[in-house]
Order: C-alpha cells, then sequence, then structure tokens
C-alpha cells in the first residue's frame, strides 16, 4: 500500500493528539506520586511537581504505623469483598432467570428492574428506609446492601446469557441433569469472562463508593478509606488523624505529602491490578448490552 | 396464555423462578420500597410519627422551592452542566476513537489506551483530592504553571463562573477515555469488505474516517447521547459533591438538583422540601426518557432503549 501524503498526515496529527491526551491524563498521578514523595517544607514553599525534588519517605513511614488507616483499609477491603461475592450471586441469578426463554416472567422481571433504571423515589426515601426503617445507620450493610443490584450489570449478564445456545442446555436435559445442575455446571463454567467483568464492576463500585459513607456512618473507627480521603479534602488538618501519637513527629506535621500519600495508597490496588481490570471491561463494554 | 399453562410453567421450572427470588427482592426493598417514601413530599414529616403518621400538607413542600428563585439556579446549573459534560465528552471520546483506530503501531496503541482509560477507574473523592490539591492551597500548583506562561495566577476557589468549564475539563479527563473504548470497540466491529472497497476506490484513510466509518458510528453516539440526555436532570451528585463539597462560594454555578437536595435534609433537616425537590426531579426525568426515546424511536427503531 503506497502512503499518500494525506495519509501520512493523518498518522502524525494521530500521533501527536493521542500523546497530548494521554499525558494530560497522566499528569496528575505523575504529580500525586511526586507530591508524596516530596519534603514537606518544599510543597509548601513551591507547591507540587511533575518530579520530585529529592526523595522523602516520612509520609509512606508515618502511613505504615497508622492504626487508623490499616483498619480502614481492612474495613474496605471487607466491604469490596462481601458486596462483589453478594451482588454477583445475586445478579448472576437474576439475569439467568431472565434471559431463559423458559421463564415465563422474564418479560415482567426484565421490565420490573428496567423501570428502577427510569424512575426512582429519590435520595429523602431512600435515607429513610435505611436509617429509620431498617436501622442501618452506622453498619457496614448500609455500605453493601443498597448496592449489591446494579440493573445495568444485570443487563449486561442478561445479554450474554442469551448468546447461550439453547442446544447446551437441551443436551444437559436429555443426559439427566436438572435445572440446578445446568445452571452450576453447564452454564457457569463457560460464563467465567461475563462473571469475571461484572465481578470487577462490582469490586470498583464498593472500592469507590462513599456516598453511602458520607450518608450513612457517623462513627469515625468504621471509615472505608474513601471516607478518610473525604475527610481529608473537607479538612486540611484531617491528616494529622492518621499520625500515631507515637510516631516521633516534629512540630510540623507533613500534611500535604501525606494527604498525597493516602491518595497514591488508596488507588494502589486499582493500579496494581489494572492491566487485568482493563482487560475484561473492555471485553464487557459491548454496546447494546444495555437494552433490556 | 391462561393462569393455568402458566402455573404448569412455574410448576415444571421453579428453579428458574428461585434463582430470580433473591434478585426481585433487593430491588423492591432499595428501589419500590423508597418509591413508596415520596408520600414524605405531600407531608409535614417527623421521624417519630412516621411516614403514614406524619400530617397532610398538600403542596406546602413543593410552594418554598417554586417560589423563591432556587429552583430556576439548581435547574438551570444541572441541565446546563449536565449538556457541556455530555457534549465534551461525546465529542473528545468520538475524536479518540477515531485517531487511535488510525494508529498501527501496537504498543503505542496500547499504552495510549491504558492511558486514557485508567482516570475512569478513580473513585470521585479521589479526583476531589487531586483537584483541591492543584487548585488549592497557598500556593497552587496550577498558578504556578500560568505564572510561568505569563498568566496572572487566580484564586480559583472564589471564581464561581469558571467552574463550569473546570469541571467539564475534569469529566473529560475521568470519562472521554472510557466512552472512546466503547467507540474503538464498535468501530472495530465494522466489517473490512467496505474499508477493502473503498481501498480499491481509491479512498484515502481520512475520507475512510468521515465518509464510513463516522456514519456506521452513528447509531453508537445516539444511543449513548440519549441514554445520557435522559439523565439530564441528575445532577451527578458524586461528582460534584466530591468536588465542590461545602464550597458555599462555587454555589451559584455549582449547585445541582442532588446537592440541593442533600443539603436541605442532611444540613436543614428539612425532609418534606427535600423529598418534594427529589420527586419533581424524579418526574422531570421520568418524562424525559420516555419523550426522548419516543423522539429516537420515530426516526431509527435501532437506536432506541426500549
Amino acid at each position: 500500500m503506497i502512503a499518500t501524503k494525506s495519509d501520512r498526515m493523518m498518522t502524525v496529527f494521530s500521533w501527536g493528539l493521542i500523546t497530548l491526551f494521554a499525558a494530560f491524563c497522566l499528569i496528575p498521578f505523575l504529580l500525586m506520586v511526586s507530591g508524596s514523595l516530596t519534603d514537606e517544607q518544599i510543597l509548601i514553599n513551591e507547591g507540587y511537581r511533575l518530579l520530585p525534588k529529592g526523595l522523602n519517605f516520612e509520609a509512606y513511614r508515618i502511613l505504615l504505623q497508622s492504626g487508623a488507616l490499616l483498619r480502614s483499609y481492612g474495613i474496605t477491603l471487607f466491604i469490596t469483598a462481601t458486596g462483589t461475592v453478594l451482588g454477583l450471586l445475586v445478579s448472576a441469578s437474576l439475569a439467568y432467570s431472565i434471559a431463559n426463554r423458559r421463564n415465563r416472567l422474564r418479560h415482567a422481571i426484565s421490565f420490573y428492574v428496567y423501570f428502577t433504571m427510569l424512575f426512582n423515589g429519590g435520595m429523602v426515601p431512600f435515607y429513610i428506609l435505611i436509617s429509620n426503617w431498617l436501622k442501618l445507620s452506622d453498619t457496614l450493610a448500609a455500605l453493601i446492601l443498597p448496592l449489591a443490584v446494579q440493573p445495568f450489570l444485570v443487563f449486561l449478564m442478561v445479554s450474554f446469557f442469551r448468546t447461550v445456545p439453547e442446544e447446551l442446555e437441551e443436551a444437559g436435559r436429555i443426559d439427566g441433569a436438572g435445572e440446578v445442575r445446568i445452571f452450576v455446571q453447564l452454564v457457569l463454567p463457560i460464563s467465567k469472562p461475563i462473571l469475571a467483568t461484572v465481578g470487577l464492576f462490582y469490586a470498583l463500585i464498593y472500592w469507590n463508593d462513599w456516598f453511602m459513607g458520607i450518608l450513612f456512618l457517623s462513627e469515625e473507627n468504621k471509615f472505608p478509606l474513601q471516607m478518610i480521603l473525604r475527610r481529608m479534602v473537607s479538612n486540611l488538618e484531617a491528616a494529622k488523624n492518621l499520625i500515631p501519637s507515637g510516631a516521633g513527629i516534629a512540630l510540623q506535621a507533613p500534611t500535604y505529602q501525606i494527604r498525597m500519600a493516602t491518595t497514591l495508597v488508596t488507588i494502589g490496588p486499582i493500579v496494581v491490578l489494572y492491566p487485568v481490570l482493563q482487560r475484561y471491561f473492555v471485553k464487557g463494554l459491548t454496546i447494546g448490552s444495555v437494552k433490556g | 396464555m391462561g393462569g393455568k399453562t402458566f402455573m404448569r410453567g412455574i410448576g415444571r421450572y421453579p428453579f428458574l423462578y428461585l434463582l430470580a427470588l433473591p434478585g426481585v427482592l433487593f430491588v423492591f426493598l432499595f428501589s419500590y420500597v423508597p418509591m413508596y417514601g415520596i408520600l414524605i413530599a405531600f407531608k409535614e414529616f417527623n421521624i417519630r410519627k412516621g411516614v403514614l403518621g406524619s400530617p397532610w400538607v398538600g403542596f406546602s413542600n413543593f410552594e418554598f422551592f417554586f417560589t423563591t428563585d432556587k429552583l430556576l439556579l439548581v435547574l438551570r446549573n444541572t441541565v446546563f452542566l449536565n449538556l457541556l459534560f455530555i457534549a465534551a465528552t461525546t465529542c473528545c471520546a468520538v475524536l479518540l476513537a477515531l485517531l487511535l483506530n488510525e494508529i498501527r503501531v501496537k504498543w503505542f496503541k496500547r499504552t495510549a489506551q491504558s492511558l486514557i482509560f485508567l482516570p475512569y477507574f478513580m473513585s470521585w473523592v479521589v479526583i476531589g483530592m487531586l483537584v483541591q490539591s492543584f487548585l488549592g492551597g497557598m500556593h497552587p500548583t496550577v498558578d504556578g504553571w500560568l505564572e510561568s506562561l505569563g498568566i496572572a495566577p487566580l484564586n480559583w476557589y472564589y471564581e464561581a463562573h469558571l467552574w463550569p468549564w473546570i469541571l467539564t475539563l475534569i469529566r473529560v479527563w475521568q470519562g472521554a477515555g472510557y466512552m472512546s473504548i466503547i467507540f474503538l470497540a464498535a468501530v472495530t466491529s465494522f466489517p473490512d469488505e467496505i474499508y477493502e472497497a473503498a481501498r480499491i476506490d481509491g479512498a484515502s484513510r481520512f475520507q475512510m474516517m468521515r465518509r464510513i466509518t463516522v456514519p456506521l458510528l452513528v447509531p453508537t453516539i445516539s444511543i449513548l447521547t440519549i441514554l445520557a440526555i435522559g439523565k439530564i436532570f441528575n445532577g451527578d451528585f458524586a461528582m460534584i459533591y466530591a468536588i465542590v463539597g461545602d464550597n458555599s462560594m462555587l454555589y451559584p454555578t455549582t449547585d445541582v438538583i442532588d446537592t440541593y437536595v442533600f443539603r436541605s435534609m442532611r444540613v436543614l433537616n428539612d425532609f418534606g422540601m427535600a423529598a418534594a425537590v427529589g420527586l419533581f426531579q424524579s418526574v422531570m426525568g421520568f418524562i424525559f426518557v420516555v419523550a426522548v426515546n419516543a423522539l429516537v424511536k420515530r426516526y431509527s427503531q435501532d437506536s432506541a432503549l426500549f
């Protein structure tokens, strides 16, 4: 193929703009990493820079000893693990049921779930339901249960289960397998990619959620990571809460540095798992799957 | 289908219905029960008396909101911000997808995709923290950059008129890469034969992009835009509150329906009024999404949602 002048310009243009946008996406992360490694005094005088001036691990040293941060990490891990398993179980079962042609209620159930994407009662009744009727304020259940069925993810799975060939279930039935065995031993194993995708979606939702926290949590010892971070945003001094009393800090606590270090620690698992996350997310993002 | 055959259907495959049950219950509890709570909008709500026990007050909860200029302000902010977000993110995402599609060097394409997709995985609190760190404080980082360019530094958190654009930029940073990957997935599914034929006819890559890829992308673009427009009355609470928080200086341009409802409820403790505003929003949103969908159905059955 002969590259014409117009085609070559197209290539240059594509490389240029994509590089620019990729840099735009990367810069805040660079500032964050560099900030977490920069001496507090430099941060106060000069602000955050793309590359750190010298290396200073003070913030990480403090965070490693911080019982408050460790506890909150544990809470976030617990919420994410429990929520993902629960969400996956409930949503996959619901989706399989909706996708199955032998379910005569499938259209009704599908609409019943879909309708909640169009209309909702709003924040106030939801708040009263959780805090007054279910009395879940200041429990981790308030952070887990309300997010367990995401209609969008249910329909993502429905569209996958619809592609499972009916012959597979037919064959299972001829071999004498019951409905339970067909689902557990035939359908679920070939659904691993979609289960992984949806599982990661759920994990991300739980890891990143703070709305439930801000609505229902007031006890600091139950704060997940996002809430710790949220408090630091609204109150500069809050970074000091993470400093253990025996850490031997000089007069000036490294507030600006700790803020960046805590942010980095919060997004750490996402960045570490990112290659896996990305692969599955791209797979799961087939458009049209949103349709009920 | 008669009632009898129906019951037999359930009897034959009880497991199928049992599987749906937990999900149905979850949706009922967390989505349908709050719909009953809508009654609060018409009551002088008192937590001790409960929803049924609180006295009816008709539409007086709505009156306050409708008679002050608050309604117009938060409604305008919500719609305006959402329109900015939709337009900016969609345009950037389409452009990114088209350009990524032109890149043949594998490692570059893969690295670029990874980088532009990464911000989507950050929580709004993390983003709020970054924004505050780089625009706030004694010497905002961004101000340092502006100074080196010869531009006078700004006190960002006092300049309300700038925030719709700042928020849009943040939105593009966070979401354009994600959306571009949806578009790119659509582009790679287009049949090769069309491009082959165009190449034989001597079309340049730019012509193929303009005459083939873009028109074929239109259904995907319209689905995503409709999805977004259907939610135009839903302010993004998580985003706005994480970034703006309780910064009342910025309310004139950034206070959306959802943040207003949240404040009415948690700060003013005015549950009735907050519920009324929330109900107004839900109804408007519902009407809007149904209307937009009907409109789309008229000219392109494929792009409609339901």
